[in-house]
């Protein structure tokens, strides 16, 4: 064990951080800075996409051959990190860090061939429709139906919580292609094109003014064959395989890195009578427990990233990094809110951009920051909740 | 970067098994803590054949020369089977001192007759009322008298003093800047010590020092660099003391997985029901993220003073609360058992409270932590 950090690796952040700020437009970086909605908007967002792909480095993480950059989980790690410190427009998760591993790994040539490259190029946004609204945390348990006749899939039932449903062009769904056997057997993976007829979104409005996460209802939906990955029956082996393989995602440790510090920034430009927030003592130990723990887990997602060998299995780490991660996703816009005071109970509508023109009274910091801590409620939920985590946890570490 | 094991942590790590493992019981520790010192001068002798009282010693001393990650892997094993020997206070606090010393030649010789085993230090630095974190400030002189110093203070707390031969006493120099570092003896004429347990089977002692009269030689590092060095030594003692919470942690989560399997009520082990298994989960949690912080400092261990001591108070901040968490949760899974002083989780508790406060509690370190990213 040697944990010092290889000098290298400073040379290639300062390599990517060139490049990232030589390559990302200057109004699509304030626009993402300042944005008040959670979710970027979809054309900045495919159009990064594209400056990236131009450059091979849209899907970094991918293998080679299907244009990846090969390099190791610490330069992506950086790289990633650099992206998020440049307020770059994420990526499009679905596409790129969801379906994308489990294409290239389970699907077809034929799949492979169609569906890497716009994934790469940053031509389509994809939607997942794995939930339902009897099946969350028993996901095993979904009804939507898929039914073969002749070369086609005939999908009937109903998806919820798809995120971003109304702006995709094409979605991937865990659907029941056997009802006679074991809940988990009978389920398969379908690619499914958004507008084919049968299928209607319904965007819901949220608690933060956004309509982000939709239902998705379908209706005797007629489904290429072709479209379905890998073996009737193994979608949920492939849909288990998805969360796992992008384990430190879920820290969403980049994001948390870029929003604590602008917590701080807030504490520093925010007073109460006369003194900083960011100078009260009880304000001030709350930052530095919420940084120490930061800290703890960047370094839980660096020791995942190599491996590092344990007693427990790895995923006993993983469900680590979604519980922690979560829980400071939340602390940390928490924290925003809270060095705002009152102030922060001011509604901004998600939709107008750019947001208001910043005043004394009400800082560029100061729209948005509500807005993303309301839905971040949702960090603790999705992915498998707090709760799913912790019974994994005590089956993996503890045997129970 | 490189997490995996190398061959000599391996062996290390394989002698901690093979001598600790035997000794990780709660009838071992009841023995030791009734003993006169706290711990068996016997294994003490071992630790040394074993070379572990060697390892921060440079070769040329016929050290082992480890690094802070070697020292790290080896008081995790200490850690988990709960050793009360004084080995962060000599070897990892007293060992930096002396590699510090101005005499090179003196401290060549204190280091190898503590990698041989014969000689134990302490440090007297802490008094009653002062920050822990702040060196700088201490009520014990030093006034230059003829040849050499008297000394004349009140220490409190010296962690290991009743076993040690040598101590090291932080005093300010009379007429100059900073502190000075002295090695005095333990049988010193007009040191008086009143020696005590703590709740973990350790001894420590509140030390009198009335006009004790040194030889200049005694003086291990003066003025400026004597506060460096000392905030440097406690930071490395910190890192030790991390390890071993890790150490005792990992360990308090196993037997408390066990015992949540073996223990049974309304007729099913108490592990199957969801809020104890939460309960479990948590202790999972907590113990990861220590051990991530314990790496964070280790990583840090050999930056400048501003980064290192901010990476320091960063993990002991949450390598603190996870102790609490372990061992607050563990005592709750055993029910009454965990209150009594036959079973193993309640000797984790009283350690891992004594590790959190030692060094600086968790208010200082996260005041300092504080102060080093608003300033």
């Amino acid at each position: 064990m040697e944990l010092r950090l290889d000098p290298d690796l400073q040379t290639f952040r300062t390599e990517v951080r060139a490049f990232i700020d030589s390559v990302l437009p200057a109004d699509m970086k304030e626009r993402q800075r300042r944005k008040v909605a959670n979710n970027a908007a979809v054309p900045d967002l495919l159009e990064w996409m594209r400056i990236l792909n131009a450059h091979g480095r849209s899907v970094p993480h991918w293998p080679v051959e299907f244009g990846g950059c090969g390099w190791t989980p610490m330069q992506l790690f950086i790289f990633n990190e650099e992206l998020y410190k440049a307020d770059a427009p994420e990526f499009d998760w679905g596409g790129t860090h969801m379906l994308g591993p489990v294409l290239y790994t389970y699907g077809s040539d034929y799949l492979k061939d169609r569906f890497l490259p716009m994934i790469r190029e940053g031509a389509t946004m994809w939607a997942q429709g794995f939930s339902e609204p009897g099946s969350g945390s028993d996901l095993a348990s979904l009804r939507t139906s898929a039914e073969l006749v002749g070369d086609k899939y005939i999908v009937n039932g109903q998806k919820i919580w798809t995120s971003g449903a109304a702006h995709a062009d094409w979605g991937f769904f865990l659907v029941r292609t056997d009802k006679t056997v074991k809940p988990q057997r009978g389920i398969s993976f379908l690619i499914i094109k958004m507008d084919t007829p049968g299928i209607t979104v319904r965007q819901i409005p949220q608690i933060n003014g956004e309509a982000h996460l939709c239902e998705v209802f379908l209706d005797n939906v007629e489904v290429p064959a072709d479209q379905l990955i890998g073996e009737p029956g193994m979608g949920w082996t492939y849909a288990k395989f998805l969360l796992e393989h992008e384990r430190t995602t879920s820290s969403f440790i980049y994001w948390s890195k870029r929003e604590l510090a602008r917590a701080k920034d807030i504490a520093l430009g925010e007073s109460v009578g006369g003194r900083r927030v960011a100078d009260d003592p009880a304000f001030r130990a709350r930052f530095a427990k919420a940084e120490a723990d930061l800290l703890a887990l960047e370094w839980s997602v660096l020791r995942v990233l190599a491996h590092e060998e344990l007693d427990e299995p790895e995923a006993a780490a993983a469900s680590v990094l979604k519980i922690r991660g979560s829980e400071l996703q939340q602390e940390i816009t928490m924290l925003q809110v809270d060095a705002m005071g009152a102030k922060s109970l001011r509604f901004f509508d998600a939709a107008p951009v750019p947001p208001p023109a910043p005043t004394d009274v009400w800082p560029d910091y100061a729209p948005g920051r509500t807005t993303v801590a309301l839905i971040n409620r949702a960090a603790t939920i999705y992915g498998g909740s707090k709760q799913i985590q912790k019974n994994i946890l005590a089956r993996l570490a503890f045997g129970l | 970067m490189d997490f995996a094991k190398s061959d000599i942590q391996a062996m290390l790590l394989d002698s901690a098994d093979r001598l600790l493992s035997e000794n990780a019981d709660v009838e071992y520790w009841r023995h030791q803590r009734s003993s006169a010192l706290g711990f068996d001068e016997a294994r003490w002798a071992q630790f040394a054949e074993l070379g572990w009282l060697a390892l921060p010693v440079p070769e040329a001393a016929g050290g082992l020369d480890g690094t802070m990650e070697d020292i790290a892997l080896l008081n995790i094993a200490l850690g988990k089977a709960l050793a009360t020997e004084p080995y962060v206070s000599t070897v990892v606090l007293a060992d930096h001192v002396f590699k510090q010393a101005a005499d090179e030649a003196r401290a060549l010789e204190l280091l190898g007759e503590i990698a041989g085993g014969t000689l134990r230090v302490a440090l007297a630095h802490q008094e009653n009322g002062a920050h822990p974190l702040d060196v700088e400030v201490t009520g014990t002189q030093a006034r230059p008298s003829g040849d050499g110093y008297i000394l004349s203070g009140a220490k409190i707390m010296a962690l290991d003093a009743p076993g040690a031969g040598q101590l090291i006493v932080s005093a300010r120099i009379e007429g100059e800047e900073g502190i000075g570092l002295f090695l005095v003896p333990a049988d010193a004429s007009g040191l008086s010590a009143r020696s005590y347990a703590l709740i973990d089977g350790t001894r420590a002692s509140d030390i009198v020092l009335a006009d004790v009269k040194l030889p200049s030689a005694a003086l291990l590092i003066g003025g400026n660099r004597g506060s460096a060095v000392l905030r440097e030594a406690i930071d490395r003692a910190s890192i030790a003391l991390m390890a071993q919470a890790v150490g005792a942690m990992e360990a308090a989560n196993k037997i408390c997985g066990a015992y949540v399997q073996e223990r049974k009520q309304f007729g099913a082990a108490i592990g199957s029901f969801q809020a104890i298994q939460h309960i479990m989960a948590d202790n999972f949690v907590a113990a990861h993220q220590a051990r991530s912080m314990l790496y964070h400092a280790l990583a840090n261990a050999d930056q400048d003073e501003a980064r290192r001591s901010a990476a320091l108070s960063a993990a002991r901040l949450v390598v603190g609360e996870a102790g609490q968490t372990v061992s607050r949760n563990g005592i709750q899974v055993h029910g009454g058992y965990g209150l009594t002083d036959e079973y193993a989780i309640g000797h984790y508790f009283r350690r891992l409270m004594c590790i959190e406060k030692q060094y600086g509690d968790l208010i200082q370190h996260g005041e300092r932590f504080g102060n080093s990213i608003f300033g």
